[in-house]
């Protein structure tokens, strides 16, 4: 395989332009690809990282999200009384009711009304989410008309900036702190009481209630207590769960865009591949003839045609990942269709995503080869010879 | 007034910083008539007089006067019109269009006047009849043998009616048979139809065709000779 | 057009390189036009919406209620014609995959405002005379089979309206006439679903009618401050304003298709010049001589940028044709509820055509600049 890949390789140095056209039409393919899936794993990504192991949310019995959920005052005492609940340092059970409402507000970049999440939280929201660090200012204050915005509903919507007065459900309530939380879809959120909040959306009952437990082990024997009590028709999830699921919808949809638009388009590339190698045979008609006669197999001229297909394939694969890595971290939105929420996360690419570009651009470049190199190696020898 | 007259032409080409002269003071005069023949060895020059005398080359010094026109002074626009009107060039490797038939191939100088459809047609249909493909009119370059691929290029030369006809190596590629054929044919258009004819040949069996003979050594005229 | 028969052979050159060429074109042409219906389906609904309706939501989001005491002190607004009201149900029926919207309204009010929703007379009347009825469009039959007189039973989704299950019986199928209503969607009575509200006597939106367009920036002021200050604080906006927000909803939709775009058509140029510049190199010497026949360097310039345009305005034809036939919202079933209804019009196809020719274009400029420009004795010296 040595000699006859090299050749094959220094070979495409001597149709240059060609060769580069054909790479530029695959990385284009390949930059979109990742980008697309980009969006995909940014918004998978940014709802994942909600998720801690050792946090169980309660909702509903049949509810498949937060906002068709609902949680009663009464309910709240029954699910802290549970061994399962951790206790705090002193000694309150780690329980957080929560109630999530939407308020619109318009987006820097188009100035349209988007639905930003509004979540009334208790009082142990922030050590149930240990993850969650404060980058300006402070928590609210219980009881207060304060409230705490994530980072990236600071930057994605107007007027959430820290000192700022918004104004929503009757009343002004002021910013006094901001949040980063690895990038998790918390960071879309605005945070305030939940015993405030409730009144000024008119709601007598909670949503949800997040509840940190003992150990991630203990998850089995809670959900059973709470499926076990009459009084509670709730049921529980393991966070990573819930908000995983959360994601299924939206996230779906954004993958079949992606796969429908990258299939589409990869079909042009590999058709630019086939051209480009076919003419690449026709041309060296006579070379591979000389192959033939000194003795190198068929199969051997296929391989070393579909190693310089995907070669350039690769090539073109790389040079699209690198198009693609400057959208990494880039702040976009979606709207969550569950919740009706719109989530504000970054495009994410992963080392694997990459990787899986590359392999993609391999495939294409295989394809686009094959039957190019089968028509290499099936020339008459005598013929090739006397090609000009 | 000679059809041809090349004052003083000299062409060298340029390698890197160096001049190297393919063609050094040539003149020559060729008279309305002639059927001329080209000779010398590999590199004396011949094929680049005949880009010349076609327009598709210019000198480096001197002047090329055919028909009472100075080409060597016209734009390359003029060129390419000249070229349409009063050349017909018949090339070693007959350089036929393959995705075209024979008709067509003929028809392509035509496509750059001013004839109808119907009028194309029958100047094409003639050109053929006299090289004697008429037959073959729908056929393919593929098809034909190198000796009919030949004759289709001569009719395809001939079909505007141009001054002068150029051909540069015509039997070059041929068997002694379609080499015969072929020579056959351009000496009639010489004798029958006046046409007159500058031909680059190595073949001593082209050069006896001929009514005149030029040998050109590293670019200079060493010997003519009129044999008819 | 003597030079046609020429550009046309020479695409045929090579049969397998044109057709592959002419099926990225048609597949680049295929994807823009979809992606164009899509967003064109999102502007026809602004574009069919009434310019005379306007509609009052709570300020601070759409998800929030109003009393129904709002609707009369808006009625009572000046230039204020006609009235009606409506709340989202938002129920489920069977699987929640199964999406449609579901409109608790004031009948009579409702089908009067909008003249869009086409019902028989008997249908009309029997839906108005049932507590319990209700009526769906013609486009879910098509998905769920539906027929006048059958149980439709409705699982809550929203907490507010209860546990208990909601049965209404069909008493009509309604045709969308326009696009500023949708042919997916199921309305009833919104005193069923008050009556077993936790809350009662609330409305999620209303709906007004004036006689003058252009007053309607001032009648929405002055609805807006009846209500100012108020803990039920409104925004009103004309019924085209309230669409083109709701599409902005699910994102800067343009941004992401513009940019879908732009990649189709730059990979496709790769493609495509590729396959003109390959298509120039083998033919240096059939150029040649066409330039020794005396052909101008500007025919031979016209002559490649035919054979662009030709092969790719011909595949973008049949991309744009295969999109006119394929690429139907509703066949497809991807419209209702949030996604109107798509399909290619004529219009995409144009604009499908027009990019096929600027393809072509670009990416035979640069072949046939360089063809035009061949030195004829190089390229003829290259052979011989």
């Amino acid at each position: 395989m040595g000699l006859i890949s090299s050749y094959n390789i220094r070979s495409m140095t001597v149709r240059k332009g060609t060769a580069a056209m054909t790479a530029m039409g695959i990385a284009m393919v390949v930059a979109v690809f990742v980008m697309t899936m980009a969006i995909a794993q940014g918004f998978n990504g940014a709802l994942v990282a909600s998720g801690s192991n050792e946090n169980a949310i309660l909702l509903r019995k049949g509810a498949t999200s937060e906002t068709v959920s609902a949680v009663l005052r009464t309910q709240l005492p029954l699910i802290q009384a549970l061994p399962q609940v951790a206790r705090g340092s002193d000694g309150h059970p780690m329980a957080s009711p929560e109630l999530v409402v939407i308020i619109a507000l318009p987006r820097v970049s188009d100035d349209q009304p988007a639905n930003v999440p509004l979540r009334g939280v208790g009082p142990l929201a922030f050590e149930i989410r240990n993850t969650l660090t404060f980058v300006e200012g402070r928590r609210f204050t219980p009881g207060s008309r304060e409230i705490n915005v994530g980072k990236q509903a600071t930057v994605r919507f107007k007027g959430l900036t820290m000192g700022s007065d918004v104004k929503f459900g009757g009343s002004t309530w002021k910013v006094v702190g901001v949040f980063v939380d690895d990038d998790a879809s918390f960071e879309s959120e605005v945070w305030g009481d939940v015993d405030l909040m409730m009144p000024a959306f008119q709601r007598d009952g909670y949503q949800s209630t997040t509840v940190k437990l003992t150990d991630p082990s203990a998850f089995e024997s809670f959900a059973a207590a709470i499926a076990a009590d009459p009084r509670l028709d709730l049921k529980a999830y393991p966070e990573r769960d819930y908000y995983e699921g959360q994601s299924e919808t939206t996230g779906t949809l954004i993958r079949v865009f992606a796969t429908f638009v990258t299939a589409i388009l990869s079909i042009g590339a590999v058709f630019g591949a086939m051209n480009t190698m076919y003419a690449a045979v026709a041309y060296r008609t006579r070379e591979i003839g000389t192959l033939r006669a000194l003795g190198f197999s068929r199969a051997r001229i296929v391989s070393a045609f579909l190693v310089e297909s995907m070669a350039l394939a690769v090539i073109g694969g790389a040079i699209g990942c690198v198009l693609a890595l400057p959208v990494h971290g880039l702040s976009t939105g979606a709207m969550n269709m569950t919740s009706f929420s719109e989530l504000a996360f970054k495009f994410r690419i992963t080392p694997g995503l990459l990787v899986n570009g590359l392999i993609f651009s391999a495939v294409m470049g295989a394809v686009g080869g094959l039957l190019p190199a089968i028509r290499a190696a099936r020339i008459p020898v005598a013929r090739a010879l006397r090609e000009i | 007034m000679a059809l041809i007259e090349l004052r003083d032409v000299t062409k060298s080409y340029k390698r890197d910083a160096i001049e190297i002269p393919v063609l050094d003071r040539v003149s020559i005069t060729v008279e309305s008539g002639d059927f001329m023949g080209l000779m010398g060895p590999s590199g004396s020059g011949k094929s680049t007089l005949l880009n010349l005398l076609a327009g598709i080359d210019r000198p480096s010094r001197g002047s090329i006067t055919i028909g009472g026109t100075e080409i060597s002074s016209l734009s390359e626009r003029a060129l390419a019109a000249w070229r349409a009107r009063h050349i017909g060039f018949i090339f070693q490797l007959y350089n036929l269009i393959p995705v075209l038939t024979a008709f067509e191939n003929v028809e392509l100088p035509l496509l750059l006047t001013k004839l109808s459809k119907a009028q194309r047609r029958d100047h094409v249909m003639t050109a053929l009849g006299i090289v004697g493909l008429a037959d073959r009119d729908k056929h393919y370059p593929r098809q034909l043998s190198g000796g009919q691929e030949q004759r289709v290029a001569i009719a395809r030369a001939i079909v505007t009616d141009p001054t002068l006809l150029l051909a540069d190596e015509p039997t070059g590629d041929l068997d002694a048979k379609s080499a015969g054929e072929v020579l056959t044919l351009l000496q009639r258009l010489n004798e029958e139809y006046k046409k007159t004819i500058v031909m680059v040949t190595h073949d001593p069996h082209a050069a006896e065709r001929a009514s005149h003979l030029l040998h050109l050594e590293k670019g200079t005229l060493v010997e003519q000779v009129v044999q008819r | 057009m003597k030079f046609v028969g020429l550009i046309l052979k020479s695409a045929r050159r090579s049969k397998r390189r044109t057709a592959l060429t002419m099926i990225s074109v048609a597949l680049a042409v295929f994807l823009f036009s979809a992606l164009r219906a899509v967003l064109d389906g999102f502007d026809a609904v602004s574009a069919a919406s009434s310019s005379t309706r306007l509609v009052t939501i709570r300020s601070t989001s759409m998800i929030f209620s109003m009393p129904t005491s709002h609707a009369e002190i808006i009625k009572s607004t000046p230039d204020v014609q006609d009235i009606t009201w409506a709340s989202w149900f938002g129920g489920i029926y069977k699987d929640p995959k199964n999406f449609f919207g579901q409109f608790a309204v004031d009948p009579e009010s409702y089908l009067r405002m909008y003249p869009e929703i086409a019902l028989t007379d008997p249908e009309r009347q029997a839906f108005l005379e049932d507590r319990t009825g209700c009526i769906v469009g013609d486009g879910l039959v098509k998905k769920y089979g539906f027929k006048p007189g059958d149980k439709l039973t409705l699982q809550v989704g929203i907490p507010v309206y209860g546990s208990r299950d909601f049965d209404f019986t069909i008493r009509g199928i309604y045709q969308a006439k326009g696009a500023a209503v949708d042919n997916q969607s199921m309305m009833f009575h919104w005193k069923y679903a008050d009556e077993r509200s936790t809350q009662k006597g609330q409305i999620g939106w209303v709906v007004t009618k004036i006689a003058n367009p252009d007053r309607a920036t001032q009648v929405a002021s002055a609805i807006d401050a009846k209500f100012a200050n108020s803990p039920n604080e409104t925004k009103t906006q004309t019924e085209q304003a309230f669409s083109a927000s709701f599409a902005s909803m699910l994102g800067n939709l343009n941004l992401l298709l513009g940019s879908v775009a732009l990649a189709v058509v730059l990979t496709t140029l790769f493609v495509a010049g590729n396959t003109m510049a390959m298509s120039v190199r083998e033919r240096t010497t059939e150029i040649a001589v066409m330039r020794t026949l005396g052909f101008p360097a500007a025919t031979i310039f016209v002559l490649v940028v035919g054979e662009g345009l030709v092969v790719s305005i011909v595949g973008g034809a049949a991309g744009a044709a295969l999109s006119r036939l394929i690429v139907n919202g509703e066949a497809l079933g991807l419209t209702g509820g949030f996604i109107p209804a798509f399909g290619v019009n004529n219009g995409n196809v144009a604009v499908g055509l027009g990019l096929s020719a600027l393809i072509g274009l670009l990416a035979a400029v640069i072949p046939a600049t360089m063809a035009s420009r061949l030195k004829i004795v190089d390229a003829l010296r290259r052979v011989a």
